[in-house]
């Protein structure tokens, strides 16, 4: 007899069992146990928590004080420009981020959804992907490597006799976005490339048929259907691209400074600086959200009226 | 479409992919410099760097415990995300869009903030930083993308796989182990994997989480702050090619998933 055979005859089994599974309610709840304990543990816990520390003066706790309500943390945010600037400045090269990500990938992901064969595609989509598995730290020294003053890009023009003396890409704005896009690029490109490739081809012969010229017929069939995965695909970027914080470091320069490292700082140094952290990062969460459920809701809605 | 465009489309696919790739390949050739000066040109060849690290205790050590780490993270979310799958899959009540959502949430919230908000709640649950804080730390990251590759599969399977293991004495436990999880086996393989590389590549949890041992990424990355080597670049590869095997691995069990799957 099997194991399991045997284990549906042992006795014990049948009365634990039976009695586990004895209503379909009881056994919905079993079921339910262990994803709703990690839902409300895992991944509601640190973000409550989180919000919570942003009230206290004083936190982690010390010995004989008790920390006392406040709102000092959250207002601190508003009042000095060291916090503000590099706020905005993640927001602004995030969204910079994202929409060079959709226009480089856009035209990648309508090749490869439209124009290669069908049985080639995993090949050439496998191509792009094992570049994306590596991982942040990796691919950052290799845009290091490219954007150097000693770096590949540099040589190449020096070599062309374009210039002289190598231009200073690294720790500027711009090496940080080289960098972000390279790391979430395939972000954008999967959710359009799955978008584009449920268009039946037919829709685009039909519009040719009634006289739509290739614009038209990208303006009016193509860009309206892939809505779904351009909305999703830059969703995903850019949420991604705010939570970056080696990239930035390892990349970026003092005029660069993203946000990710603003809070970082109440984390490193030594002291009481965790509910500031808590209540900045909190802010940025909400940000991010509210950014992003916004666009969400515009794509929707007015998606439909904005692009027919 | 025309001729013209579908040429430039090609020709964009491919810039594309040398952007990709010659970061990377740049990093690799690095690798076999005779200097210890990162840049170019390079004038002499070694494989030195190599052996170096391969006789690097400390590396070699940081890589036991990043894959130890990886390892018993990709077990947890396993069984989580299947769990998670089972229940929100192909059960119908109130509600179960807004736990949908806040089962993915640890996937969207950008990766500081969640290390931010992770390290504060470790210290709420009395957890030190180290290996356990990472280990969960990955594993809230990781559940969801096991919980939607699962759901995917579940949604595939016919009702009659269950009502026969029924019909035939089983009681939902046993359905479970003997007909469920063989169906789900390609969909898990494919989880595990991208789970491993998640957890083996993160940098900002592991960085906050971590106590004094380092994962790898976070070696590197505190290397790199003390200034670019070719050691550096023969760690780095000695990860992108681990990376890339697993990785294809987890791409041919998915493939085999959907071929299967009776649509």
């Amino acid at each position: 007899m099997t194991f399991w055979g045997a284990l549906l005859q042992n006795g014990t089994y049948q009365a634990v069992s039976g009695a586990l599974f004895k209503t379909q309610r009881r056994q919905f709840v079993i079921l339910a146990s262990l994803p709703l304990f990690w839902i409300v543990f895992a991944n509601l816990g640190p973000i409550v928590e989180m919000f919570w520390i942003g009230f206290l003066d004083s936190y982690p706790p010390k010995v004989g004080y008790e920390p006392q309500f406040t709102l000092a943390n959250w207002a601190a945010f508003f009042q000095d420009r060291v916090f503000i600037v590099p706020f905005f400045r993640t927001l602004a090269f995030s969204v910079i981020f994202t929409a060079i990500t959709l226009l480089i990938t856009y035209p990648v992901a309508y090749f490869l959804a439209k124009h290669v064969k069908r049985k080639n595609q995993l090949l050439f989509l496998l191509l792009l992907l094992i570049p994306f598995w590596v991982g942040e730290i990796v691919r950052t020294y290799a845009i290091m490597i490219l954007l150097g003053n000693n770096g590949a890009v540099n040589l190449v023009l020096k070599s062309l006799g374009l210039i002289d003396r190598p231009i200073p890409f690294m720790y500027t704005g711009f090496s940080l976005g080289v960098g972000i896009i390279y790391l979430t690029a395939l972000y954008m490109l999967l959710p359009l490339y799955s978008a584009l490739e449920k268009i039946p081809n037919n829709y685009l012969e039909a519009a040719a048929d009634l006289g739509a010229g290739a614009w038209t017929r990208f303006r009016r069939v193509t860009l309206p259907l892939s809505r779904e995965g351009i909305a999703s695909g830059c969703t995903l970027v850019f949420l991604i691209s705010t939570g970056y914080y080696a990239t930035p470091v390892l990349l970026g320069g003092p005029r660069s400074t993203v946000f990710a490292e603003t809070i970082a700082g109440f984390f490193h140094v030594a002291g009481d600086q965790w509910p500031m952290g808590a209540a900045f990062s909190s802010i940025m969460l909400i940000t991010t959200l509210a950014v992003t459920g916004l666009f969400l809701k515009l794509m929707g809605r007015g998606g439909k009226g904005m692009m027919r | 479409m025309t001729r013209h465009t579908r040429i430039l489309m090609s020709v964009i696919y491919w810039a594309f992919v040398i952007y990709l790739f010659v970061p990377l390949a740049l990093m690799v050739t690095m690798g076999f410099k005779d200097s210890k000066f990162i840049g170019f040109p390079i004038r002499a060849w070694t494989v030195d760097w190599y052996a170096a690290v391969l006789q690097d205790t400390q590396v070699m050590s940081v890589f036991g415990y990043s894959m130890a780490i990886a390892i018993a993270t990709t077990l947890l979310s396993l069984i989580i995300g299947t769990w998670m799958a089972a229940f929100l899959g192909p059960n119908k009540f109130r509600g179960k869009a807004i736990l949908f959502a806040l089962a993915c949430l640890p996937a969207v919230i950008p990766g500081i903030i969640s290390a931010i908000a992770l390290r504060i709640f470790a210290r709420l649950i009395e957890l030190e930083p180290g290996m356990l804080a990472v280990i969960l730390g990955h594993t809230v990251h990781n559940v969801p993308f096991v919980a939607l590759v699962v759901m995917a599969r579940l949604s595939t399977q016919p009702k009659s796989h269950i009502e026969a293991a029924r019909d035939l004495g089983a009681d939902s436990i046993v359905a479970f182990f003997r007909v469920t999880l063989p169906y789900l086996k390609p969909a898990l393989v494919g989880a595990g994997i991208f789970c491993m590389l998640l957890s083996f590549d993160d940098f900002v949890r592991a960085f906050f989480l971590g106590g004094y041992q380092p994962t790898l990424p976070v070696l590197i990355f505190a290397k790199l702050r003390s200034g670019m080597s070719p050691e550096i670049n023969a760690i780095s590869t000695i990860v992108l090619i681990m990376t890339a095997i697993l990785g294809l691995w987890a791409e041919r069990s998915m493939r085999r998933l959907n071929k299967g799957s009776p649509q």
